[in-house]
């Protein structure tokens, strides 16, 4: 008896021992704690999925109970939306080509360029601490750590750990999840500075640059005209316009007019909460941020997500005294509790590729 | 043997179904109900070491650093075990209550042993939501997991 109660206490002793040394190996990124998930994977995702064959017909019945109502609005809300939105996305498609292009035009990088993995969710976090999903492709696919994972409506969180053919995704709203942002504050008065014909400036509305293909009939084109009368030379008359031909102004916009870009770091808050954007600078420049203004991926060369992914829009502006700056709910585009195809870029900043 | 292999039965429950059905968002856990079931049933020694493996085997299908998940069902055994100190005579509903309070302080357990470790953020509010509902899911299945867990630790209990 004594022998056994001995046993018991050296074996918690070693389990306990163990596991300290695993966090600590853990925490430090070892390769050897990855082959040890690695081989448990083998073992454990045969019964896994067996035990999911028998279950699947119990959960879908729980949801069939618990959730009928739902989908039944869910359905009449949605068709409505989509046929509010079918004409809205042709144009918005138009946009996105014609901005893709622009940027293309000017060696900016775009989102489409990047190669991208489409995976899909095969699992859920088991435990109510860790707002993570595992999905159907791995370090095969060329997934890597830290790489940004999107749905259809915008970013839903970045890769944690990769296995062969699997691989963790931490969510957005993780209270371990941050990335670098933009805040795009549009101004509302579009003042623009008119240089005409004349010396004057004058003050309009318009914010394009306008270009005129006729020249209107009152046009009064300025000339100079100088004869000096020598002797054995022939007098020339050059006639110079006073603005390009048919150019009758330039609209140069006031730069308050362009829409602002701060950056501020974005913090999920758990499953309950809204994630944050922190650090918005809080100059005079940028103003008064409004509710429903986007938040875009900053990107930067240190940056774990190439710029402009889009990720929600402000729901809650907190102000704060002094000079930490605006504190901002953000309500994310995508819908975290029905995630089923994902999207993952493959991408890596600068900084990270050997 | 017999126990890691039931516990290997245990979580292909809680990373399939209980994964999937969250009353009110949150997942029942039943890694935690099984060894709350053996510290009440064999006591603090064997409520640890049941905890301390049932955790490693969690810890190796979850995200979170590796180990975390074990020190925190450790404790979460030895707690349950400490009811055999106050009630050597067991009483079933005092037993299965013994379980509901031992799983709560799981639940407590659990972000803390995140926070040690940096993972801080998920003490908040929603705790008490999610310390309710496993409460009252691992209540319900309670009376279940206690035979089979009594089924399992059996053979370790003849041997000693």
């Amino acid at each position: 008896m004594a022998t056994a109660s001995t046993n018991r206490r050296r074996a918690i002793i070693l389990l306990t021992l163990s596991s300290l040394i695993l966090i600590t190996l853990d925490l430090q990124n070892s390769t050897a704690v990855s082959g040890l998930r690695s081989v448990f994977g083998t073992f454990f995702r045969p019964v896994e999925g067996l035990t999911r064959v028998f279950t699947r017909p119990i959960g879908n019945a729980w949801f069939g109970i618990t959730n009928y109502n739902d989908v039944l609005d869910e359905n009449s809300f949605l068709r409505q939306q989509i046929a509010q939105q079918e004409g809205a996305t042709v144009a918005a498609a138009a946009s996105v080509r014609l901005s893709q292009e622009l940027l293309a035009l000017n060696g900016l990088p775009t989102l489409a360029g990047i190669n991208a993995v489409t995976a899909q969710v095969i699992g859920e976090s088991p435990t109510n601490f860790s707002q993570t999903i595992e999905i159907n492709q791995g370090s095969e696919s060329g997934i890597r750590v830290g790489m940004p994972v999107l749905n259809a409506a915008g970013l839903i969180g970045k890769i944690t750990k990769v296995f062969e053919n699997r691989a963790f995704v931490m969510l957005i709203t993780d209270p371990d999840f941050g990335i670098s942002v933009k805040v795009v504050s549009i101004s509302r008065t579009t003042t623009a500075t008119t240089v005409a014909k004349g010396t004057s400036a004058t003050t309009s509305t318009a914010v394009p640059l306008e270009v005129s293909p006729f020249l209107p009939d009152s046009e009064t084109t300025t000339t100079t005209s100088t004869t000096v009368p020598i002797a054995g030379f022939t007098a020339t008359v050059t006639t110079l316009p006073s603005t390009p031909q048919g150019v009758t102004s330039i609209t140069v916009p006031k730069t308050s007019a362009l829409s602002v870009r701060e950056t501020g770091a974005l913090e999920g808050q758990g499953p309950s909460r809204q994630p944050t954007v922190r650090f918005v600078d809080n100059s005079v420049r940028f103003g008064d941020i409004d509710v429903g203004v986007p938040i875009v991926t900053a990107g930067g060369s240190r940056s774990l997500a190439p710029p402009d992914i889009l990720i929600g829009n402000v729901s809650r502006v907190v102000e704060r005294l002094g000079s930490s700056g605006p504190l901002l709910e953000i309500r994310l585009v995508a819908d975290l509790s029905n995630l089923s195809f994902l999207r993952i870029l493959l991408y890596q900043p600068i900084t990270e590729k050997k | 043997m017999r126990l890691v292999l039931v516990l290997f039965f245990v979580l292909a429950l809680q990373t399939t179904l209980f994964a999937q059905l969250r009353p009110f968002g949150v997942a029942g856990q039943m890694m935690l109900l099984f060894t709350a079931c053996a510290g009440v049933t064999y006591g603090i020694t064997i409520g640890t070491i049941t905890g301390l493996v049932a955790g490693l085997m969690y810890d190796l299908t979850l995200a979170t650093p590796l180990g975390i998940g074990s020190l925190a069902l450790g404790v979460v055994g030895a707690t349950a075990g400490i009811y055999l100190y106050f009630f050597p005579t067991p009483i079933w509903w005092l037993r299965i209550f013994a379980i509901a309070v031992a799983s709560a302080l799981g639940e407590i357990y659990f972000p803390i042993a995140q926070a040690m470790v940096g993972l801080d953020g998920w003490i908040q509010f929603r705790i008490i939501k999610v310390i309710a509902v496993v409460v009252v899911v691992n209540t319900l299945f309670a009376p279940g997991m206690l035979v089979v867990s009594r089924w399992v630790l059996s053979e370790r209990k003849a041997r000693t």
